[in-house]
């Protein structure tokens, strides 16, 4: 502290930590809490406002809807949607999981592992245009997907991969092997010299210095890649709409979109419990590692 | 070094940091860097999608003749830069003034004020245009709060906003803890110094907090660009880009010429519209960079 601004210790006290001064900054303290509560009530209400609908019954669907605690609660919507989407989506719920889930868990398998050795190469070698063919894949991150959209129609077509699992993995590894690359690299260079010299000297090949010992370290950005390739890929829409044309094998975004088709007038019900449906699993999932999808967007985009 | 050919050269320098980079590289040819330039020509091909050779019917610049003509190429132009200037101005405007709200107000549940407003970016943006499309609604939620009857997405001028509004409902917690982490590394004790000095709050933010952010100010800014230009799902299930192709934005017009089942399938123009795409994503890297050098040079 800066003891030549001669501050009392009685006038420290008042100072909280660091920010706001309870008597001077009254006012900020009024406003700062309506700011964050009028916030909190914008970001909840849409959300909650849709779970209660999803719990109502047919006679209290539009009855007091701004009370968003229902008098009566039923879960039989959760039940018509799944017959629904049998019926009328043509795939049910637990294929569109298994589906989300086959071409997330494969995509971001595959994107990691390449992206890992790519990353190894950039951090432990020097070789001639390696940052030319850095900054390339970097750039590429910039790109959008719709640059390449129909050329790879018509590459998928002619390999026979529409309509297959494949049609959509191989754009998801693609298109988030830049970002993979882009944490694993910063991460692996963080790695002390020391260790690798060590490795080296003990006569260990590259290989298993990328494996035996690169790998188990850089355990915390492979969980960032996860989370964040796990998001681009859970939630993509567009490749999946156009690659996917067979209902059985479509993924949760573009199945679920299907109910905003005005091909019949979803139900209420049904329309909230559907919407739920695809929300409530991502945001369990995101409560119970919130701390690592936050440290994880911020690393990620920081990086970046 | 003594001793080694030129082989055994090549191979340390080449052969090994090679091999571990090149499934990498095939996956990036084949899937971004190969399409893209071959996107790039077929804009100057007429195709529809069916035919076994796409490069049959050369039209030169056809392609672009006949989309500059199109009223709703002008009308695209216009929402995506509605929509990719809101992303770059408002949204990080309002994730800055919250973070900085948070982080000074000495909030006792901050984490999880953080988390609440982040929630949504988490979400599927088809899960979020879905729900805020039955909000929306003539009879939706919404005009049951204000007690009115406006039909919001059915507006030609309102349209886009309303695609604004809700991508910044999901976007903006994403931005805040961006800038949250940067708020973590400022120097406490200058604030420390500013309250002892009795520096009110608006000198704090203007003096202190906002000069010390500009990285991550432009960071959000060149992030929301890149993402927002790209949006194509919560456009294409909040309004289908209408009413009456009203509010269109250059990934959902490319869809409808390309792929939709009730477009035209005109899939050379669709390419025209990616080629535009392409350039004007060149240009705000070439900016960025030019932008980066003044400031050092």
């Amino acid at each position: 502290m800066k003891s030549a601004r001669n501050v009392s210790p009685k006038r420290k006290a008042k100072v909280l930590s660091y920010g706001i001064k309870r008597q001077r900054d009254f006012g900020f303290y009024i406003f700062s809490r309506v700011v964050i509560a009028v916030t909190i009530i914008a970001i909840l209400f849409p959300i909650l406002y849709i779970f209660s609908i999803s719990l109502r019954t047919k006679e209290t669907l539009y009855q007091d809807t701004l009370v968003l605690i229902p008098k009566a609660i039923t879960y039989q919507n959760y039940v018509d949607a799944f017959n629904y989407a049998e019926t009328h989506l043509d795939v049910s719920f637990p294929e569109m999981f298994r589906n989300s889930i086959i071409a997330t868990a494969i995509s971001i398998t595959i994107a990691i592992v390449v992206s890992a050795f790519a990353s190894f190469s950039f951090s432990n070698f020097k070789f001639r245009g390696k940052e030319i063919v850095y900054t390339l894949m970097i750039a590429s991150f910039a790109i959008p997907v719709q640059a390449s959209l129909i050329p790879l129609f018509f590459i998928e077509r002619d390999l026979g991969v529409m309509n297959t699992y494949l049609a959509i993995i191989l754009p998801y590894i693609g298109f988030t092997i830049p970002i993979a690359t882009l944490i694993l690299r910063s991460f692996f260079e963080g790695i002390p010299v020391e260790i690798k010299e060590a490795a080296r000297v003990d006569g260990v090949s590259n290989f298993q210095l990328f494996l035996k010992i690169m790998l188990p370290l850089s355990k915390p950005a492979i969980a960032t890649c996860v989370i964040l390739l796990f998001l681009e890929t859970w939630n993509e829409f567009l490749f999946a709409l156009i690659f996917l044309q067979n209902p059985r094998i479509q993924t949760l975004p573009v199945a679920i979109a299907k109910i905003a088709g005005g091909k019949y007038l979803v139900p209420l019900g049904i329309y909230g419990a559907s919407i739920m449906i695809t929300v409530i699993p991502i945001l369990i999932i995101f409560v119970i590692f919130q701390k690592w999808f936050i440290s994880g967007v911020t690393l990620g985009a920081i990086k970046g | 070094m003594k001793g080694t050919t030129a082989f055994q050269k090549f191979h340390r320098n080449v052969i090994v940091p090679y091999s571990y980079l090149i499934p990498a590289l095939v996956f990036l040819l084949v899937i971004v860097f190969f399409p893209v330039i071959i996107s790039l020509i077929l804009s100057f091909y007429s195709f529809t999608g069916y035919e076994t050779n796409i490069f049959n019917k050369f039209v030169g610049i056809k392609n672009f003749k006949y989309l500059f003509n199109q009223r709703y190429f002008w009308i695209a132009l216009k929402n995506t830069l509605y929509f990719v200037g809101s992303m770059a101005t408002l949204q990080v405007v309002i994730a800055l003034f919250l973070a900085i709200i948070i982080f000074l107000g000495n909030f006792k549940y901050s984490s999880l004020i953080r988390m609440i407003i982040f929630a949504p970016a988490v979400l599927a943006p088809v899960s979020v245009s879905l729900a805020w499309r039955k909000i929306l609604e003539q009879d939706g939620v919404l005009n049951q709060i204000l007690n009115i009857s406006y039909p919001w997405l059915a507006k030609v001028h309102l349209a886009i906003w309303c695609v604004v509004s809700v991508n910044i409902w999901q976007w903006v917690g994403y931005n805040l803890i961006i800038f949250y982490a940067g708020l973590q590394g400022i120097n406490k004790e200058l604030l420390e110094a500013a309250d002892i000095d009795g520096a009110n709050w608006t000198q704090k933010i203007f003096r202190i907090v906002i000069p010390f952010l500009t990285p991550i100010i432009v960071l959000n800014i060149i992030l929301n660009v890149i993402g927002s230009f790209r949006a194509f799902d919560i456009i294409y299930v909040l309004t289908r880009g209408g009413p009456a192709h009203n509010s269109e934005v250059f990934t959902t017009l490319m869809y409808y010429y390309s792929f939709a089942a009730n477009g035209p399938s005109k899939m050379g123009v669709g390419a025209a519209i990616a080629f535009v795409m392409f350039s004007a994503i060149i240009v705000f890297g070439v900016v960025r960079i030019r932008l980066l050098q003044e400031k050092r040079g």
